[in-house]
């Protein structure tokens, strides 16, 4: 460690901050670092740049009224988060939504599992000093992009789906467009494998780097592929299947040691198991009405509470909301992923260089204003 | 707060047409994201909208190397400070273009008990260019871009079909 | 299942059988809802951290009467989601459990700054997500606006 390296007459620690404005977009994060040399002793994930008082707002607006907020707390899973803001809602008010609404919103949140993870990966990369990958990554994440867009119409921020279906019916177009993303990703799977998985810098900088083990991951609360790449197969549509998970065939990647490595190995096999569930779900997709059409637009939940976890594209995400009978919810509290994975760091990153908490930090796929709310 | 701009002693009328023209094709943005409108200005600086074709697709993250900061996304309370002391870093000439709903007046985090945002990034630097959206798709910025790129060239007569529009300051 | 059911046993036999509340169906996403006292969240939580548990959430509720503060735990196996809810005066401490479960050290941090309950034993209690000279507590009812600040009786009956 740093003692094999001869040590200077006075050691002087130095304080660096790394944020809040820097070139790994992840949102706005300062790392206040205690650094000795280039070795990171102390590392402080200073955060609220990003803070826009949702719970607050969750207080001052009725269930339909924070729609608009739940997608904008993680936008790079938008739909993901819809999704399960309508899936908690529709628990504690008692809707159902009909079956292929459920079909037509789980395709679309593994489109944006996907959509996410390949944007993790193209910054992943872009952090670690790679640019080529970005361009790749964006080119298919447009696709998807295109695609929701014309079923939804918005690319980043949806609020397609609604307590008890969705806002618009899906066509054939979207099927078929659909099936044509699918074939066109898995024929790219070489391109990414052969571009960087096998790239010997890459190994280089992300093997046995940032080991996150499981009693590590257990205390910090760190959910999500970080979790499951230290060997815990430990995924909220295996383990508590909401919608119509448990009617598909997919499986839980994981890793075994936990390393940056492990991490990024993990993502992209889960952007295959997405592409299996998609295709079983246009498989399986029943024709029928798209909603739920007596759910009144104030939703009037009857008194009592919700506690609603569902796996987003960062970890597990959980909802909880509270109800006084009253079109506006008591408290809506939201338990985002990124912020265990980030709180993790504050031991993760003790005694790294600092171009290895680069890369650590893009592996655990943070978004801050998620854990800024 | 308004910040005046203030005109250079000594006027060279054709040098200056041709440095604006020079600045105006070759804006490089600072990397400023700060919520979701981030990721649209990534798309628009990535391989479909690129942004490199109009000379802006050099993101640096320096102040010191940038010309254009592009406020994209929410400011809140505890970053307020630091945006102003970014923008204080950059030389002149600079330009700001506040990006988003939320950049421009707070957008959907604008209500009446919020104590957390400040609504708009024109209470803390001057903006040049507001792109409204919710967040903007990537042509709204490459729109937008083009916009300030008229404003310095002067060249908004000119070119009527690029169809944006001058907000009229009042007072 | 395994760990669910060990600590179940062992909260039982802390807190006696009336301290528990099931809920077989799953309705609200926790399987039980264990009633704690301020004295023995540590206990508790020491339970839960033998028993292979994690802390996933800590929430505050703020009631008229009373605060409330919901840990919801979990374990990696199906509906093992367990809340613990303790009650805590407006001007009250709660202990903190941050020598139990890491991740409290954040979670004590934000609830201190949203609400101004203080967590005694917390080693670096300082603001997380607003700004440092914030003097307020936004998500108390009687800041900002709100919609309904009501008693604990009125939401939970």
């Amino acid at each position: 460690m740093a003692e094999q390296f001869p040590q200077p007459a006075q050691q002087q620690l130095y304080s660096l901050n790394l944020g809040p404005q820097h070139p790994s977009t992840h949102g706005v994060l300062r790392v206040l670092l205690t650094l000795d040399g280039e070795y990171i002793l102390e590392a402080d994930p200073i955060i609220g740049y990003g803070h826009r008082g949702h719970e607050k707002m969750g207080e001052n607006r009725t269930y339909l009224q924070f729609m608009p907020n739940a997608s904008r707390m993680d936008y790079l899973s938008g739909l993901l988060y819809n999704h399960g803001f309508c899936l908690a809602v529709e628990k504690l008010a008692g809707i159902e939504p009909p079956e292929r609404a459920k079909y037509i919103r789980v395709i679309c949140a593994e489109l944006n599992r996907i959509s996410s993870h390949l944007l993790w990966f193209g910054t992943f990369l872009m952090d670690l000093g790679a640019f080529t990958p970005f361009l790749y990554c964006f080119d298919d994440r447009e696709n998807i992009l295109d695609i929701l867009d014309r079923v939804s119409g918005s690319r980043l921020t949806y609020s397609y789906c609604r307590f008890g279906g969705v806002a618009r019916d899906v066509d054939d177009v979207f099927i078929e467009q659909t099936r044509a993303f699918i074939k066109r990703l898995r024929s790219r799977w070489p391109d990414y494998h052969n571009l960087v998985t096998k790239n010997v810098i890459f190994i280089h900088r992300v093997r046995d780097v940032g080991i996150i083990d499981k009693d590590l991951a257990r205390r910090f609360g760190v959910t999500g592929p970080n979790l499951r790449a230290a060997g815990v197969a430990f995924d909220m549509r295996k383990v508590e299947p909401y919608e119509v998970y448990d009617r598909f065939d997919f499986e839980i990647p994981t890793g075994s040691k936990g390393d940056a490595l492990d991490r990024y190995r993990v993502r992209l096999e889960e952007m295959e198991q997405s592409c299996r569930i998609i295709e079983q779900a246009l498989d399986q997709m029943p024709d029928g009405p798209y909603r739920q059409e007596r759910v009144r637009l104030k939703v009037k939940p009857p008194r009592g509470e919700v506690y609603f976890a569902f796996e987003s594209a960062r970890g597990q995400t959980a909802y909880y909301l509270v109800s006084d009978g009253s079109p506006y919810p008591y408290r809506v509290h939201v338990r985002v992923p990124s912020f265990g994975n980030l709180h993790c760091l504050t031991e993760v990153l003790k005694e790294t260089l600092v171009a290895d908490a680069i890369a650590i930090l893009g592996s655990i796929d943070i978004v801050v204003p998620e854990i800024d709310r | 707060m308004e910040n005046q701009r203030t005109e250079p002693v000594i006027q060279f009328a054709l040098l200056d047409d041709l440095l604006n023209l020079a600045r105006a094709n070759s804006l490089w943005p600072m990397t400023f994201g700060l919520a979701c409108c981030a990721i649209e200005m990534m798309a628009a600086g990535a391989s479909r909208f690129d942004l490199d074709r109009f000379g802006a697709g050099v993101f640096r993250p320096s102040p010191r190397q940038s010309d254009v900061m592009i406020v994209a996304g929410t400011i809140s309370k505890k970053m307020a400070p630091a945006i102003q002391m970014l923008w204080d870093q950059m030389p002149n000439p600079k330009w700001c273009i506040a990006m988003g709903n939320c950049a421009i007046s707070g957008g959907p985090f604008e209500y009446e008990g919020q104590y957390a945002i400040v609504p708009g990034a024109d209470l803390i630097v001057p903006v040049d260019i507001h792109i409204p959206g919710c967040p903007p798709r990537p042509e709204g910025l490459i729109q937008g871009i083009l916009a300030l790129e008229d404003k310095i060239t002067k060249g908004e007569k000119r070119n009527v079909l690029r169809r944006f529009r001058r907000l009229e300051r009042v007072g | 299942m395994a760990a669910k059911d060990d600590a179940l046993r062992r909260i039982q036999e802390l807190l006696g059988p009336g301290a528990l509340t099931a809920d077989p169906d799953f309705r609200a996403g926790v399987s039980y809802t264990v009633a704690c006292p301020k004295e023995s969240l540590l206990a508790v939580m020491e339970i839960f951290n033998a028993c292979g548990f994690y802390l996933e959430s800590l929430t505050g509720l703020d009631f008229q009467d009373t605060l409330e503060f919901v840990y919801h735990m979990n374990a990696y196996e199906p509906r093992a989601r367990m809340a613990v809810r303790v009650l805590c005066p407006h001007d009250g401490e709660m202990p903190s459990v941050s020598g139990v479960f890491a991740s409290a050290l954040w979670q004590e941090r934000e609830a201190w700054e949203f609400y101004g309950v203080r967590f005694s034993g917390h080693p670096d209690l300082r603001r997380l997500l607003l700004p440092d000279d914030a003097d307020f507590y936004p998500l108390r009812k009687d800041f900002g606006t709100v919609h309904a600040y009501r008693k604990r009786e009125e939401v939970y009956g």
